[in-house]
């Protein structure tokens, strides 16, 4: 069907872009140790951006398999509203060299029957129940996913890649503690992942549980990358091309020192293996390894194809979409720059993760977030801690801010501890 | 309709004891515009259908492509049939109706030049401010939902939304504030709303916030205004008493039907059926009639929002608040309209009891550990109080504290109830709602950076 549209464009006097995606997930939700919400779901369609006169339209159609009649109306329509739209359009990218990253499909997941996976959920909710303590609840859920995308458009662009993803949820109540365990991989995962996932989560909802305010106290610190990953896209936002060209942004150019000598910061798409990478983005171009800011300086921007245009630079690759929208600038994989310190046998106060990132305020960079776990260690005794605030300022606490050694991956997020100066309150 | 037909069949066949597909069309249109720029234009349409069977645990599948809704089916039979728990639902009687929420002047009446002009003119009303952004949506959901028990339940629930904002410098500084409106409502919304009134708001706001300091730091009197009432109450209550975080555990809330948990003058209650709200709805995604709810009377815990199944594990009345993103989506237990009813105080009244605290106002989104009882939430601005005096304004104010603690400190409960504060609602899956209530005296945790 994506030919017969091809060709059906190709006869218009128009520049175009189809963006397709096809694909199927299985997941199961155990909840109390029993495995009771199992699904699968299927999914299909095509987004076409449309550019006419330096207007664009977009619209998208769900399945791949309509008649002739349909694809026509589908490509008047979006025609038409190229026509009455005022949004400008820059053109589409040209065809360019697009590296193969390795990693991203794994014929296990693809391949796997519904029964199997299914019974890979009971053998989970079977070990919850084979290790949960009294008054302890687990909860958590697997997930498998499938998904093939495309884009064509009339420069000549056309690529195609299908991808595999696995996710895993664990969630542990004790009392009022709560631990959490949340990863996503692109291969299948062995049964000592998940235990290790349940095992995680169950000794920070015991944290949790003994876990008391501190009393309040600015110094010097430690944030595990959960908690540096919920503050940190505070700065990100402000790296985003469209935010930078609508003037929403700290900064309007780059160069400038926008945190410590220690800090380093990439996006990376073209890494092996991980959850946040790709070939190519959702406009076809390549992806690639940026480096946002190095030593502490500011050396570019996250863009697409259109606000690279906009800005007079080039694209990073950093077009994220579905077919039911036009691209956005989003990150790939995050990875913070590893440093000399040795922070895993840090003595002082730890912040694990926190609530309510998204109340913070990208533009001030002002931060106050709720604390759900932390703990101060001495004499490596740890002694859990919750409930304070952390309060501060992105754009000050990045110029404190010295990495340390080891860096853990957390989905699309690669950070280590880092050592920054906030406020406990 | 042939896949019902082959749904009972199979259904029969695979020895399914309830089941029930959902149908949907969702027609919807977006316009933003980012410094009198246009920025996305889009109108779409789209199918699918989401099937669930019962076996004591369920079985989801869901497609868009509709030559595959027989295989949807197929799917969810299968997975149920395979899974076999120990769960068991509410049934109840069969409900054949058709509804739709009516509005005096439909969206989809009104041409897509109009919502362009509407984009333009709020542009042009915030033109003083270089970076400034407006944004309007809005979506045509037509459900058909049928269940085994012979339901048949067609609804139709049009919604509409608009935002504007602006991002403002100086000092070397920056801030932003904004305003949004929505409803389950047609472009009367946009008729009735003083446009030349709002945006000026909002420039003055932004400006204001430039010159404010950050907020002292510790534990303060505060005075929260109906918006941000409405998301303590999402937040802080709402969400503990989801009856799916309960039977998980996962709920402060958990064994304390018919307690005292609040002061005996806070009534809460969650009310899908408001008329024009953001978070209304005529019936849930599992067939049940949305109710008015009273979740906590007099201070006591009454009741825990449910659905089908978990209103049978507690026992409880069904009460209509199993809510599905879309058709792709399982149906979860959520809220619809949320808010805090009337007490007996002034505004101010309020005020004069408080020695020195804060005026907290404006709602920048929350979030709760409802295990652990521990709430946070943003406030767009803040005023300290001195002597039951408003004084300076603060800027970035953020409130967490303890659910039990605050609920149980809460010293006043204002007149003035307002619920017209409409947002979405993150639980894995994202839902309109709207939540509200008048102006409440509380102590809590705020976070500064002085």
């Amino acid at each position: 069907m994506i030919d017969e549209l091809t060709s059906l464009l190709s006869r218009k006097d128009i520049e175009w872009e189809l963006y397709w995606g096809k694909g199927r997930s299985g997941s199961f939700g155990i909840e109390r140790e029993n495995l009771e919400r199992s699904q699968r779901k299927f999914y299909s369609g095509i987004g076409l951006r449309i550019g006419y006169k330096g207007k664009l339209g977009f619209s998208y159609i769900t399945g791949l398999s309509h008649d002739r009649q349909t694809l026509e109306r589908f490509v008047e329509r979006t025609i038409k509203l190229a026509r009455v739209s005022e949004v400008p359009f820059r053109g589409f990218p040209v065809p360019s060299k697009v590296l193969k990253v390795g990693g991203l499909y794994d014929r296990r997941i693809d391949e796997i029957p519904f029964e199997e996976a299914h019974a890979m959920a009971l053998e989970v909710a079977s070990l919850m129940r084979s290790v949960k303590a009294g008054g302890e609840t687990l909860s958590g859920s697997l997930s498998f996913a499938v998904s093939s995308e495309g884009v064509v458009n009339s420069n000549g662009v056309e690529l195609e890649t299908r991808t595999t993803g696995m996710g895993v949820y664990i969630y542990a109540v004790r009392g009022t503690g709560t631990g959490s365990f949340q990863q996503t991989y692109r291969s299948l995962q062995p049964m000592e992942e998940l235990e290790k996932g349940i095992a995680e989560a169950r000794t920070n909802a015991e944290l949790g549980r003994k876990a008391k305010r501190l009393d309040p106290f600015r110094r010097e610190l430690v944030l595990e990358p959960e908690a540096f990953e919920s503050i940190l896209w505070l700065f990100l936002e402000n790296v985003f091309g469209d935010t930078v060209y609508y003037r929403r942004s700290r900064f309007s150019e780059r160069g400038l020192e926008v945190g410590s000598e220690g800090l380093g910061l990439e996006d990376d798409s073209t890494i092996d293996g991980l959850p946040g990478s790709y070939p190519f983005d959702g406009e076809g171009s390549p992806g690639q390894r940026t480096t946002i800011v190095e030593d502490g300086i500011l050396r570019s921007f996250l863009l697409d194809y259109t606000f690279a245009s906009f800005l007079g630079m080039e694209s990073t690759g950093n077009a994220l979409r579905s077919f039911r929208s036009v691209p956005r600038i989003g990150t790939s994989n995050i990875v913070v720059g590893t440093g000399d310190l040795n922070l895993e046998d840090f003595e002082g106060v730890v912040v694990k993760d926190t609530l309510g990132a998204h109340t913070a305020n990208p533009v001030s960079g002002d931060f106050s977030l709720t604390v759900s776990l932390g703990y101060v260690v001495r004499k490596g005794e740890l002694r859990p801690f919750r409930d304070n605030m952390l309060s501060g300022n992105i754009f000050e606490l990045l110029k404190t801010l010295k990495p340390g050694k080891k860096a853990e991956r957390r989905g699309s997020f690669i950070s280590p501890r880092v050592l920054v100066e906030a406020s406990l309150v | 309709m042939e896949l019902f037909r082959f749904a009972e069949r199979l259904a029969e066949r695979y020895g399914i004891d309830y089941y029930e597909i959902r149908l949907m069309k969702v027609s919807s249109t977006r316009l933003s515009m980012e410094n009198g720029q246009l920025d996305e234009l889009s109108q779409n349409g789209e199918t699918g259908i989401g099937v669930r069977a019962f076996n004591g645990a369920w079985g989801f599948s869901s497609a868009n492509d509709m030559k595959r809704a027989e295989k949807a089916v197929e799917t969810a039979f299968k997975i149920a049939r395979l899974s076999r728990g120990e769960a068991r639902i509410y049934l109840g009687d069969p409900v054949e109706e058709e509804a739709e929420i009516k509005t005096r002047k439909p969206f989809t009446d009104v041409d897509i030049s109009d919502k362009l002009s509407l984009l333009r003119e709020i542009d042009g009303l915030l033109k003083g401010t270089p970076s400034r952004s407006v944004s309007y949506a809005d979506s045509l959901v037509e459900t058909l939902y049928v269940n085994s028990l012979g339901s048949e339940i067609r609804t139709r629930v049009p919604r509409i939304g608009l935002r504007f904002s602006v991002t403002v410098r100086g000092n070397g500084d920056m801030q932003t504030y904004w305003k949004t409106f929505g409803g389950t409502l047609g472009w009367e919304l946009v008729e009735g709303i003083d446009l030349p009134h709002w945006a000026s708001l909002v420039e003055e706001k932004a400006l204001q916030l430039l010159k404010a300091r950050s907020p002292p730091s510790g534990e303060f009197e505060v005075i929260m205004d109906p918006e941000l009432t409405g998301v303590f109450i999402h937040e802080a209550l709402g969400h503990a008493v989801e009856a799916d975080l309960v039977k998980n555990g996962d709920s402060i809330l958990a064994g304390r039907l018919g307690e005292r948990v609040a002061v005996e003058e806070l009534t809460v209650v969650d009310d899908p059926t408001l008329p024009g709200k953001f978070g209304s709805y005529i019936y849930d995604d599992e067939g049940v009639k949305a109710a008015r709810v009273e979740v906590i009377k007099g201070g006591i815990l009454r009741t825990y929002l449910n659905d089908r199944e978990t209103s049978v594990y507690f026992g409880l009345e069904p009460n209509g608040h199993a809510r599905a993103q879309s058709y792709a989506h399982q149906p979860l237990v959520r809220m619809g309209n949320t808010y805090v009813e009337k007490g007996s105080w002034g505004f101010e009244e309020m005020l004069e009891e408080v020695r020195d605290g804060l005026y907290m106002v404006g709602d920048k989104g929350g979030q709760v550990d409802t295990a652990g009882g521990t709430f946070t939430f943003g406030a767009k601005e803040g005023y300290l109080i001195r002597n039951g005096e408003i004084g300076e304004m603060v800027r970035d104010v953020a409130l967490s504290g303890k659910t039990l603690e605050v609920l149980g400190r809460i010293r006043a409960i204002g007149r003035d109830v307002r619920i017209e504060f409409p947002g979405y609602c993150g639980k894995g899956q994202s839902v309109p709602v709207d939540d509200g209530g008048p102006h409440v005296l509380t102590r809590a945790l705020v976070g500064g950076t002085r």
